[in-house]
């Protein structure tokens, strides 16, 4: 049994009715008095020079209430990080995309609006286009921002130990080469928004995001706003995978179009600009050379890769740096060199996506390791057994893993998946394989520079005493967090999980850096964790005084007061309360003291009954230039292990089974943890088997919609067993740590391994689509015949 | 994606269909499921001004299976094809296909007339059904003429019927008591895919056991679902073995003519012509030989 009343359980969510009955609200289902629709002009020409826009004709179409463009919108220059602010609202002296936006406009009707965007005149003045890392990186090769010669957006030098002599003790080096492709989140929700700017000059987004934070604050600085005349609402959101981690033309566009026009404005991408705006997933190559002694001890890895960043930076600097830091763990590896390049080029930018920096890296790494394995002849388990971490210790580049069940997860999968009776001695065509993975539980810094709290909460009770009603500015974005923070409320409260309302998601709510780098749980959870206990700590001190029994000795539990002595005599404040609610037919008559009875008696003392939380990491380690990406107050950690059956002849590959064990710390709702880490396998399988956006040689994505950009569906969905490993996290609430994005880690390299394990081939490039396994397994046909 | 806008016409009959037909002319399109046309019209490929549902037209849903003829209306759904045992029994590989059409959604609103008529390269239904034999039935005002679908595929998107001419059945000539059929599609995944390739082949045996018909159809590798002549030619006469089906798929696979594009090469297509053809082979035996 549970030491806990309300966590770890399988808790209802509290969005589930709304979603599965249609009532939930998302932007799609909402409109204002008045409201005007919006589109955009976006670039048709990858690289061009604007030497004119004429908006005339679009201004004088009927129904056309605004047209905005460089000229009006301003030039002040955003973007995620401080450090590389490239990009401005609107273009103004040139396109460096397909998509990159020129002109907004506003209008009574989707249909007008269309109509003013193609009456929108721009000449164009085309420039050469550079598509590719070796295109954009060649000599006299076309420079798309002034401020970054040669395309480089950014660049990271780092060496912990020296990897030059540790190779000069290895018994096995081994170099391997890795590439991914471009990545969309394909998030069922294509982002959208509504701002209304109101007589006063207050301005209220309504908007499809991960981090109603970083918008307001973008907002206000691109727009000139004052910020606390800035407000942004996140309704309920379907999902965003990092790609909804920061604010986009979109949102700056309706907000300038409602402020010209006083009116409410709708803007919505389609599918189509979803994938031409990008900021999802880079393209990774990777070169990794490790060497090891005899008996598997990892000594030391060289690394160098080059990201293809497309034309703005978006959180691109965070990406290389979190591509080469996030190899740290969870080996003991001593010494560690990273050369990371982000080169721009004209394709939409990458940025954050699900295991942000780490996921191909993470799959280059775990499948040299097997590779090494079996040039040692040792097992995979026992050569990462050999080298695993354990809680308490430090990596090379100070990523501290406070907790680690990383052992656990590998014996419960090996258990779990009868590994043991049948790794090598499974039929040609089938095989299994295995890897692991950790990923942050928050980034140990804001985007910004800042002394900010991450995550502040306000929790009030209802001043006649039966609800607690939690206000916190955290993002719901479909992976459960509201139901998490409610029973992380009730918990410490002391009361039943019915008794707590949630309201999130709003600015006005206080500060929450958001849903990305798998945060909340542990950040926004503190906050939510010291509310409760304040309030708590108040309503105990008032019945303290009232009572005559020392706070110490009394205890909320299911909504009921518990008193250490016997027979307590509370019946005055029982009197008092039922006299207060004369005719009620839910007075307590007789049994224990109820919360609500001394919550009613706690305002009659003091008034509203308001606690306050608030969340900011410890001091962290690593003091080298980029430690703030990587380091984490905690660690989650995965192990898979995937089972497939290859077609030898097509090179189709079905994924028979996936067993996947997480250390997600304490597991708030265990439904919620099994969730995350199936839709984790569902996305790295896609990732590892199918998906890859496209482009043709004018830039232009070619498969942008979901019919050609091939997500998995049921059909191609394994069956996935998962199961949770329990650590207790000091630095968690609750001892609770990530999964929302750790548990992608492991799946494509165990996809990996286990398709080499069934024909013998390795292959070092994804997707793993029918042709590209069919044509390997060819060429190594052909090798073995010369 | 907004649709552009147009008239919609309704009517419940085919002679209707076919006056309204012969009154608009190209400006006007058949509506059936929608599932291709609607996708073109939002992409703007397609604007017609006069739509013209055939859904509320019942005749255009019968299954009609005589001594001599399989007759399948041109709105029965995919998704009735997938359920009627009829179809189960007698064109097996007809079955398969509608299985591996889009998804439960789609196959609930896909009809065979629309995936015939929209003549893509790559549907899953022509290749069966012209391995099985079949022609199609067109009827506009002027009379009813029957075309084989060997012939009635002219291009992407283009097809034998005139622009006031309605397909209204499919008829499948009753099979031969050796015969069989297979079909197989491959695709990246598993559903809800393109196909990269898929072929159908049907063979009949005569009393001893030789093949005495064939026809092999190849999707995805040819303008319009192709005939795989040689490999046909390569089985007639001949006692079906693994090794003829081996020969017969590299056969078909040199009759094939697929192209570069971005869902693969010419060169993975032609391969798997070739192993798709033998397995299919290998099916249409097995249920040219287990057939009651
Ligand atoms: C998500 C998705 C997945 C899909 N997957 C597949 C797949 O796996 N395999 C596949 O083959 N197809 C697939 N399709 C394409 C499409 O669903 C099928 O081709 C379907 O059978 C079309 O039938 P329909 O009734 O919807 O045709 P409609 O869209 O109504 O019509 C298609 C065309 O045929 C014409 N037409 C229709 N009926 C007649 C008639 N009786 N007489 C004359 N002309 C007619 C129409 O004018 C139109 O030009 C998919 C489509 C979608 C949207």
């Amino acid at each position: 049994m549970s030491e806990y009343t309300v966590i770890n359980s399988r808790a209802v969510r509290r969005d589930t009715p709304d979603k599965a009955s249609g009532k939930a609200v998302f932007i799609d289902d909402m409109s204002l008095p008045g409201m005007l629709y919006g589109a955009l002009l976006q670039s048709p020409l990858a690289h061009a020079r604007i030497v004119r826009i004429d908006t005339s004709k679009a201004r004088n179409l009927p129904g056309v209430k605004s047209v905005v463009t460089a000229a009006e919108a301003g030039l002040i220059k955003y973007g995620v990080s401080p450090a590389r602010y490239d990009e401005t609202l609107f273009c103004h002296e040139k396109v460096r995309y397909v998509g990159d936006d020129i002109a907004a406009v506003a209008a009574v009707d989707l249909e007008t609006a269309i109509e003013a965007v193609s009456l929108i005149e721009v000449e164009y003045e085309e420039l050469p286009v550079v598509l590719t890392i070796e295109d954009a990186m060649a000599e006299g090769a076309p420079v798309l921002h002034n401020e970054y010669p040669g395309n480089i957006c950014a660049e990271v030098h780092s060496e912990f130990g020296n990897v030059e002599a540790a190779f000069a003790n290895c018994d096995l080096i081994k170099t391997t080469t890795f590439k991914n492709k471009r990545q969309d989140a394909a998030f069922i929700e294509p982002q959208g928004c509504i701002a209304s700017y109101d007589h006063f000059g207050n301005l209220t987004l309504y908007s499809s995001t991960q981090v109603p934070h970083y918008v307001q604050r973008t907002v206000a600085m691109v727009l000139k706003l004052p910020i606390g005349k800035v407000r942004v609402v996140k309704p309920y959101v379907g999902a965003g995978f990092g790609i909804k981690a920061s604010a986009n033309p979109l949102e700056l566009s309706a907000c300038l179009l409602s402020m010209k026009t006083g009116k409410p404005v709708k803007m919505n991408y389609n599918r189509e600009q979803v994938f031409q705006y990008g900021r999802a997933r880079h393209q990774f190559t990777h070169t990794m050379t490790t060497g090891v002694k005899k008996d598997g001890a990892l000594l030391a890895l060289k690394h160098v890769c080059y990201l293809d960043g497309g034309a703005y930076s978006s959180f691109g600097i965070a990406t290389v740096y979190y591509a080469g830091s996030l190899l740290g763990g969870p080996y003991k590896l001593p010494n560690m060199k990273y050369d990371g390049y982000r080169i721009y080029n004209n394709k939409p930018a990458c940025g954050a996506m699900r295991g942000h920096g780490g996921v191909a890296a993470r799959a280059c790494w775990e499948q040299q390791l097997d590779m090494i394995a079996e040039e040692l002849k040792i097992s995979p388990i026992e050569l990462r057994l050999k080298n695993m971490m354990v809680a308490g210790d430090v990596t090379c580049n100070d990523l501290n893993m406070s907790s680690l069940g990383m052992k656990e997860c590998i014996e419960a999968v090996q258990n779990g998946s009868e590994w043991s009776a049948k790794k090598g001695k499974l039929p040609k065509g089938k095989g299994i394989g295995m890897a692991c993975g950790f990923f942050v539980s928050g980034a140990g810094y804001p985007i910004y520079r800042s002394d900010t709290y991450h995550g502040t909460v306000v929790i009030k009770l209802t001043e006649d005493g039966g609800t607690a009603l939690v206000y916190t500015a955290s993002a719901e974005i479909g992976q459960g967090s509201d139901t998490t923070f409610a029973m992380i409320a009730a918990e410490a409260l002391g009361i039943r999980l019915e008794d707590v309302r949630l309201e999130s998601g709003d600015t006005d709510f206080g500060v929450d850096l958001g849903a990305y780098s798998s945060r909340q749980t542990l950040m926004t959870g503190h906050a939510v964790k010291e509310a409760a206990e304040d309030v708590r700590q108040k309503v105990l001190e008032v019945l303290s005084k009232e009572l005559n029994v020392p706070v110490g000795e009394m205890d909320i539990r299911n909504s009921l007061i518990g008193f250490k002595q016997a027979n307590v005599d509370f019946s005055g404040l029982r009197t008092r309360y039922v006299k207060e609610h004369r005719g009620w037919t839910d007075n307590p008559t007789d049994g224990p003291l109820t919360f609500k009875e001394a919550a009613r008696m706690a305002y009659l003392a003091i008034g509203s009954i308001v606690g306050t939380g608030k969340y900011k990491p410890h001091e962290l380690g690593g003091k080298y230039k980029g430690a703030a990406v990587g380091t984490s107050p905690a660690y989650g950690c995965s192990a898979q292990i995937a089972e497939v059956t290859v077609d030898e002849e097509t090179g189709q590959i079905t994924v028979d089974k996936i067993t996947d064990a997480h250390d997600c710390g304490r597991a708030i709702n265990i439904t919620s943890v099994e969730g995350q880490m199936e839709g984790s396998v569902s996305m790295g399988l896609g990732e590892a088997l199918f998906e890859e956006v496209k482009f043709d040689n004018k830039g232009r994505v070619i498969n942008a919609d979901l019919a050609e950009y091939k997500i998995p569906t049921m059909l191609d969905m394994p069956e996935v067993k998962t199961i949770i490993v329990e650590s207790n996290e000091p630095n968690g609430p609750f001892g609770a740590k990530e999964v929302g994005e750790g548990a992608i880690m492991p799946t494509i390299p165990a996809i990996l391994n286990a398709v080499y394990d069934a024909i013998g081939v390795r292959i070092h490039e994804l997707p793993l689509t029918p042709e590209r396994v069919y044509m390997a397994i060819q060429e190594a046909k052909k090798g073995k015949k010369t | 994606m907004l649709l552009p806008k147009f008239d919609f016409h309704e009517p419940k009959t085919v002679n209707e269909a076919c006056q309204i037909l012969a009154e608009y002319g190209a400006k006007a399109r058949i509506l059936a499921g929608g599932t291709d046309l609607m996708v073109n019209m939002k992409k703007k490929i397609l604007s017609p001004q006069q739509l013209v549902s055939i859904s509320r037209i019942p005749e255009l849903k019968n299954l009609e299976a005589s001594a001599d003829h399989i007759r399948i209306g041109a709105c029965f759904t995919v998704a009735d094809l997938c359920e009627s045992d009829a179809i189960q029994r007698h064109l097996s590989a007809l079955a398969e296909g509608a299985k591996n059409l889009g998804t439960p959604l789609i196959r609930n609103l896909a009809t065979i007339g629309g995936n015939i008529g929209s003549a893509r390269p790559a549907a899953d239904l022509p290749p069966p059904l012209m391995a099985y034999g079949a022609q199609a039935v067109l009827s506009s005002l002027s009379g009813e003429r029957t075309v084989p679908l060997d012939q009635f595929f002219l291009g992407p998107g283009f097809t034998a019927m005139k622009p006031d001419e309605i397909l209204t059945e499919i008829q499948v000539p009753a099979l031969p008591a050796s015969s069989g059929a297979g079909y197989i599609n491959i695709g990246v995944r598993k559903a809800q895919d393109c196909n990269l390739v898929n072929v159908a082949s049907f063979i009949a045996l005569d009393a001893g056991g030789i093949i005495q018909n064939a026809r092999i159809v190849m999707g995805c590798v040819g303008p319009i679902p192709l005939r795989a002549r040689s490999a046909e030619k390569i089985l007639i006469g001949q006692k079906p073995d693994t090794a003829l089906f081996t020969r017969a798929g590299a056969a078909a696979g040199s009759d094939s003519t697929p192209i570069d594009d971005f869902r693969g090469t010419a060169a993975y297509k032609k391969d798997m012509v070739g192993v798709l053809t033998r397995r299919t082979l290998d099916i249409a035996f097995h249920k040219a030989t287990h057939r009651q």
